[in-house]
């Protein structure tokens, strides 16, 4: 296994250590993780949520300490796993743009309005904020807010949305 | 309700197609199930837990929170006392967050909801309070400030990023023309100029027509005299050569005056702004970047002249032109007329059109653009990383892709100009042929007469409709670019200054020092306190070192005393008087301010030392200098005191720029002095000459020094110990270290232990 656990000792020096490391999702509305007699409330945090959005994953404490690092969560047992899954979906969580409607310019922004999976959204972002091409294809666009929303592939889009963003897609 | 609110209001409902409000029936609702308790802060979560988009409100009251889902039959409100809260907890992520609320533990969370970043700002508001609660710190909140604190948060990034959305496009012409109230007489000359342009422009065509059917063909025909026809001709060409002149000269008349009142517009613009620039508080320059500030003054004002200089007009004239040509060919031929005018809206929207597309080619250049220079803005400041890890040829390569990137859209706009332009001209020239071929029939004697010269006159007329219906075609964009730049100059103009003056300021003459600090507390926005309920009383002459973690507060309160910022609560006083009732330009003169990084201007070492008294004597800079330890390296500067420093100049080390700003300290004699890491960022030697220089400039002032190093304040008459936004301790070097659990004796053991 080659998830760690990174423990605080009491003199607060960061040592590591090894043994299984089990996740679940408690009535307190949180994701507690398990390892020996430890245990504490965490959220997931992606090593890299663009280029390898599934494996190195950080589960950080209250304080934003890391608690543990789980390299590849397909060697956790079923239950952490599903647990993890879980957690991931809030913690990975961008707009999926499915339709662009409109994309307009004010004074200093741009004007978006576009239909995502999880309904209609409008925002906006600064006139020289571009969209950034993710690793594996797609785009990813961050409003003025710091909302994200992904485009996974704008090839694919229905024509009116391919036109009005043909100016941001290499 | 104040204007800012209104334009929080206005953004909101204009960009975030949410709420602008709590709704008043679920405000009632609550309210009423808090027997009457107002709502002092609300947010809203508008992602459910499925994670698709919701409407459900988090409401904080003084005793209750209530968490309100819309379902089909109204609102699931849910109250839940504060008193059972034992821990908040929030879950950022990517654009979902999660705020828990936690009772008894192991006991199912009282409230788990879930937002995206637009409302977190709201949200933060809510927990902050909850978290002071849980903490045992008691936060009273005012009433009546929800709604305002609300709109504030949702609105803000999209105020901070452009503030002046309300401005109509109209409203702001109209603004913009009024800058040239006081220079009517130039403008109205230069208009005049310009009508006279374009009328005499329409002389010519017709006296060519004139001259070949009055004087040439009669004179052919036998039926006006050689000698007659020969006067007319030569009156005729002189009045062409009269109208050629009047042209020319009205021509210049109208440049020249319309391009110096340009400019005397844009100097007053610029001035304007840089005045108010100068009179903002530093929460504005927080908020904006430099570069786009300085953007404002010079290439944001520049296009303005341009469009006050040359657009109005050019636009004006080129309606009338059109018209005008509009007009005469009708009148003249109303049937080849209308071959003529009628196409020429359809011109005029295929140049507009055409204008949309340049434009969608220039974002994407742009935007490739902005791949070039990222990379020189990477390598160049960064070009010793590069050269270490001998990334030169992956960094050429790298560079040479989004040059030939660039380079390919550039050459896509001039593709789409170059096809656009002779098409055009061509479109142009087959109205023309249109002409011809209507026209030589009648003029071999089929149909409607048609005489040759005023076929003639209108062949040149024809030649005439090009340049205004380019003009016509391209207003939108001219208009859109001046009214944008408007745009960002008013934004500036329309800030109010956060510090503001009473009506009759107290002048404190003079000031000997005392201040005092009773129960201040401050935010930078309304709810999350930097400080919280700070009081203390420095006399005159006492030197206070402030110490403590580092975003505890400390230079917040060295902010406050130089009264770049206002208090949220409580009270500041200098030597018995409250700051806000003081005038701000004296007491400012009365405060200097040593910095960790120096900032010296453009200029001359001694400018830079009679930065604040620019009429000193050589004689006390020297002085001045010599007490900072300065003048020995300064002199031995080949230019001595006339060495020009600062951006392009000579280059000073981070030492002696310290130095030259404690000389500067020195001759501008504060009676207030605040250090703040004067002496973290430079070597051992430097750092004793620089303790020598600021011992004697210490001497008779009252002092705050903030430090890490704590061994440098070792001199303070008390040291106080901020943390958190509380002083939780004070006292002498030696008092701190005598209390073993004290947070001075932990920090102080911890740097003795690194040493």
């Amino acid at each position: 296994m080659e998830s760690m656990l990174v423990r605080r000792s009491d003199d607060g020096a960061i040592r590591k250590a090894a043994g299984g490391l089990t996740l679940e999702w408690r009535a307190d509305g949180s994701l507690w993780a398990m390892r020996g007699d430890e245990e504490r409330a965490v959220s997931v945090r992606r090593a890299f949520p663009w280029t390898e959005p599934t494996r190195h994953l950080s589960l950080r404490d209250a304080d934003e300490e890391e608690f543990a690092l789980v390299k590849d969560p397909a060697e956790l047992d079923a239950r952490s796993r599903a647990a993890l899954e879980r957690a991931l979906a809030v913690a990975g969580f961008v707009f999926e743009v499915t339709r662009v409607l409109e994309i307009d310019e004010e004074v200093e922004i741009r004007r978006w309005r576009v239909e995502t999976r999880q309904g209609p959204r409008t925002f906006q972002t600064r006139l020289d904020d571009w969209p950034r091409t993710l690793p594996h294809g797609g785009l990813l666009i961050r409003d003025l807010a710091g909302d994200l929303y992904h485009l996974g592939a704008p090839g694919q889009l229905d024509r009116h949305s391919r036109d009005l963003l043909w100016a941001f897609v290499d | 309700m104040s204007t800012q609110q209104q334009l929080d209001d206005h953004i909101i409902e204009r960009y975030t197609a949410q709420p602008t409000r709590l709704p008043l029936e679920l405000r009632r609702e609550i309210e009423h199930a808090w027997h009457g308790a107002p709502i002092q802060l609300y947010a809203l979560a508008d992602l459910d837990q499925s994670l698709v988009l919701a409407e459900t409100w988090f409401a904080l009251g003084p005793r209750h929170i209530a968490v309100a889902k819309r379902d089909s039959e109204g609102w699931d409100v849910r109250s839940i006392e504060r008193a059972s809260i034992e821990a908040v907890r929030e879950a950022p992520g990517l654009s979902a967050n999660t705020l828990t609320i936690l009772g008894a533990p192991g006991e199912p969370a009282l409230a788990l909801l879930r937002y995206t970043h637009r409302q977190r700002r709201a949200f933060e508001n809510i927990r902050f309070v909850l978290e002071e609660q849980v903490q045992g710190h008691t936060r009273e909140l005012a009433d009546g400030e929800a709604d305002r604190l609300y709109a504030e948060s949702v609105a803000r990034p999209i105020r901070d990023a452009q503030a002046l959305v309300s401005g109509r496009q109209t409203a702001v012409i109209r603004r913009l023309l009024g800058y040239l109230k006081p220079y009517r007489r130039d403008l109205t000359l230069g208009m005049a100029a310009a009508t006279v342009i374009t009328l005499v422009s329409l002389i010519p065509p017709y006296l060519a027509g004139y001259l070949i059917d009055r004087v040439v063909r009669p004179a052919q025909a036998g039926t006006l005299s050689l000698g007659r026809a020969g006067t007319i001709a030569a009156l005729a060409v002189a009045a062409m050569a009269a109208v050629y002149l009047v042209k020319q000269a009205a021509a210049y008349v109208r440049l020249r005056l319309m391009a110096i009142l340009g400019e005397w517009v844009a100097r007053d613009l610029r001035d304007q702004l840089y005045e108010h620039i100068q009179r903002l508080s530093l929460a504005f320059f927080s908020r904006k970047r430099t570069g786009s500030l300085i953007t404002r003054v010079s290439a944001d004002t520049d296009r303005l002249w341009e469009f006050l200089a040359f657009g109005i007009v050019d636009v004006s004239l080129s309606l009338v032109q059109l018209l005008g040509l509009g007009t005469v060919l009708l009148s003249l031929d109303w049937r080849l007329g209308l071959v003529m005018t009628l196409p020429i809206p359809v011109f005029c929207w295929v140049i507009y059109r055409h204008g949309e597309n340049i434009s969608r080619l220039f974002i994407r250049a742009w935007r490739k653009w902005s791949r070039v220079t990222d990379v020189l803005s990477d390598t160049i400041p960064g070009i010793r990383v590069v050269k270490a890890f001998n990334q030169e040829d992956r960094e050429i390569a790298r560079f040479g892709e989004r040059n030939a990137d660039v380079t390919a859209e550039f050459n896509r706009i001039h593709a789409s100009w170059t096809t656009f332009w002779p098409l055009l001209v061509l479109g142009v020239h087959a109205m023309t042929i249109t002409v011809w071929l209507f026209a030589v029939p009648r003029l071999l004697g089929t149909g409607p007469q048609l005489p040759v010269g005023t076929f003639v006159s209108f062949l040149l007329y024809t030649t005439m409709f090009l340049a205004p219906i380019d003009v016509i075609g391209q207003m939108a964009r001219t208009i859109n670019r001046a009214t944008t730049s408007a745009h960002r100059v008013f934004e500036v103009l329309d800030t109010e200054p956060e510090i503001r003056e009473v009506a009759e300021p107290v002048r404190l003459e003079p000031v000997h020092g005392r201040v005092t600090f009773e129960h201040v507390t401050f935010g930078y926005d309304g709810v999350r306190q930097v400080l919280r309920g700070v009081s203390f009383d420095v006399a005159p002459g006492e030197l206070i070192g402030l110490v403590g973690p580092s975003g505890g507060g400390k230079t917040t309160i060295v902010n406050l005393i130089a009264r770049f910022y206002d208090v949220s609560g409580g009270a500041i006083r200098i030597d018995g008087v409250d700051l806000r009732q003081l005038d701000t330009g004296h007491y400012r003169r009365q405060i200097g301010m040593v910095l960790q990084d120096p900032y010296l201007f453009h200029g001359t070492v001694v400018e830079n030392i009679r930065y604040g008294l620019p009429e000193a004597p050589l004689s006390d800079v020297v002085r001045a200098a010599q007490a900072a330890n300065a003048h020995d390296f300064i002199t031995k500067l080949q230019h001595g005191y006339d060495t020009v420093v600062g951006e392009r100049g000579h280059t000073l080390s981070g030492g002696e720029r310290q130095r030259v700003s404690i000389a500067r300290a020195i001759l501008h004699d504060p009676r207030i002095l605040i250090l703040d890491e004067a002496t973290s960022s430079v070597d051992t030697e430097t750092e004793r000459e620089i303790q020598q220089a600021l011992e004697r400039l210490v001497a008779g002032r009252t002092v705050f020094a903030i430090a890490h190093r704590l061994s440098t304040l070792r001199k303070a008459s008390r040291l106080f110990v901020i943390e958190d936004g509380r002083l939780i301790e004070h006292g002498t070097h030696a008092e701190l270290l005598a209390r073993p659990e004290g947070t001075y004796r932990r920090l102080y053991d911890l740097q003795v232990q690194l040493a």
